[in-house]
């Protein structure tokens, strides 16, 4: 009795045992439709089990690009600025943009009538700025090009605030503007703006405050 | 070999599709009685394609609310968001269409805006990081634009709201230290270009729209200087931001 009662306990140290070297691979049990113990269905549910993995969703708010245009500095003459801008678009409506560009300022009407009177050294006539901005789609739309054209655009208005370094000197400048983005594709975009930037300067004498109007063209891409 | 092949094969007939084996592109069924397409991201743009129930449409990528999708016979358009989160995966699961993270619990944020310092404008851009959902690591710099000269101000510190759950307005208060340097524009020159510093500050912050907030934050500094006195600056600031 006594043995036969070891030998159970045994096997069931055993078994347990094996459980126990088992609890770790948790293999999966195989989906087996379950034999038809009371009564036989109708119809015999053929399940295709397989592992669903799901992609991802791009997402593509990020606008990045370059632009080129006229910058007319206040008393320097219109010059050539080009630079790159950066956009995350929050909302249909709302996106934030940031820029950054230079651009180099002429001579004063002073300083061509007399060459030898200089209102700002050679290195002082860099023009360089970069922008904070909050953007709004106020127009969104379409344009059509001939009969089977249409692109997506949209009509913008920009404010911000950022830093103008000029004549050696950083200035804290206020920037707002308008601009019209032109999908060629869904993720190529051609942008046209004119902005201004505000900022105060004693350079030519008295303080005051200067504007600075830049009309760009740039192209950016949607990632 | 061949039983593989052959079971690839085999796997390939007969899966439905919920995966496309080359472009790895989100196909979804539409559940609902139809499902408007439309030529652009934006509420305004004029529907051009519907597609029906049950049939099957891949999604492209999205821009901001919008998703991009195209049709079983390939015709591509713009679904909003909330129409696409009611279709369906191929085996009867809802579409996974991530949601707006929830603003009391967001774990990411970055933002910019303006400020005053000591009298000078400030510009001002951070990144935020939850530890939970209400201390919060931020890294802010800033340049303040004044007349006699010009900071570049870099700061890392804790932050604390009060009451993260509360939606459009939570008082936040933070603990942090620094490091300025002062770009002098006019003479005479600072004794001392690079300083130490350390703050409070006093804010709240509060949700817009979606994965837009603001924040505003008044700020006390002590710059450790190497005279007799640190000077004692306070700057206030508003922002916009956005979050993850």
């Amino acid at each position: 009795m006594e043995i036969r009662l070891s030998g159970i306990l045994l096997a069931a140290a055993l078994l347990s045992g094996c459980g126990w070297f088992h609890r770790g691979d948790k293999r999966p049990q195989p989906v087996v439709a379950e034999e038809q113990s009371t009564e036989p269905s109708i119809v015999e549910p053929q399940v295709n089990r397989r592992e669903v993995k799901t992609p991802k969703i791009k997402a593509k708010d990020f606008e990045l690009g370059g632009y080129f245009g006229a910058l007319s500095i206040q008393d320097f003459g219109v010059n050539p600025v080009y630079g790159v801008r950066a956009a995350y678009h929050v909302s249909e409506d709302i996106f934030l943009e940031g820029f950054l560009a230079r651009s180099k300022a002429g001579t004063t009407s002073l300083e061509d009538v007399f060459p030898e009177i200089t209102v700002v050294s050679n290195s002082g006539r860099q023009f360089t700025y970069y922008d904070l901005d909050v953007g709004y789609n106020v127009l969104p739309g379409e344009i059509f090009l001939g009969r089977g054209r249409a692109f997506n655009s949209a009509l913008y208005v920009t404010f911000g605030m950022g830093d103008v370094h000029f004549a050696d000197k950083d200035q804290f400048a206020l920037n707002f503007g308008a601009g019209e983005r032109l999908l060629i594709t869904d993720w190529l975009a051609m942008h046209l703006d004119v902005r201004d930037h505000v900022f105060e300067t004693d350079l030519t004498g008295r303080t005051k405050n200067v504007h600075n109007i830049e009309a760009i063209l740039g192209l950016t891409a949607f990632y | 070999m061949r039983p593989l092949l052959a079971s690839l094969l085999l796997l390939q007939a007969f899966s439905v599709g919920v995966v496309h084996a080359k472009q790895q592109l989100l196909e979804v069924v539409v559940a609902e009685p139809y499902l408007e397409m439309h030529s652009g991201p934006g509420r305004g743009y004029p529907v051009v394609y519907v597609v029906g129930r049950d049939e099957v449409v891949q999604v492209l990528y999205s821009r901001t609310e919008w998703y991009k999708v195209r049709a079983p016979r390939g015709q591509e358009g713009w679904v909003r968001r909330a129409e696409l989160a009611l279709t369906k995966l191929a085996n009867g699961d809802p579409a996974p269409i991530p949601p707006y993270p929830e603003f009391a619990t967001h774990r990411w944020e970055i933002g910019a805006g303006y400020g005053v310092f000591n009298h000078q404008n400030l510009v001002t851009t951070w990144g935020d990081f939850g530890l939970t959902d209400s201390l919060d690591v931020e890294l802010v710099l800033q340049q303040a634009l004044g007349n006699i000269d010009n900071r570049y101000i870099a700061s890392v510190g804790m932050r604390h709201t009060f009451i993260p759950e509360w939606r459009w307005f939570s008082p936040t208060a933070g603990i942090g230290t620094g490091y300025q340097y002062i770009d002098n524009k006019v003479p005479p020159a600072p004794l001392q270009t690079h300083n130490e510093l350390a703050y409070v500050s006093l804010g709240a912050r509060g949700f817009i729209t979606r994965r837009f907030m603001w924040r505003a934050d008044w700020r006390k500094y002590v710059i450790f200087t190497n005279q007799n006195q640190n000077e004692e600056p306070e700057e206030w600031k508003f922002g916009l931001a956005v979050f993850f």
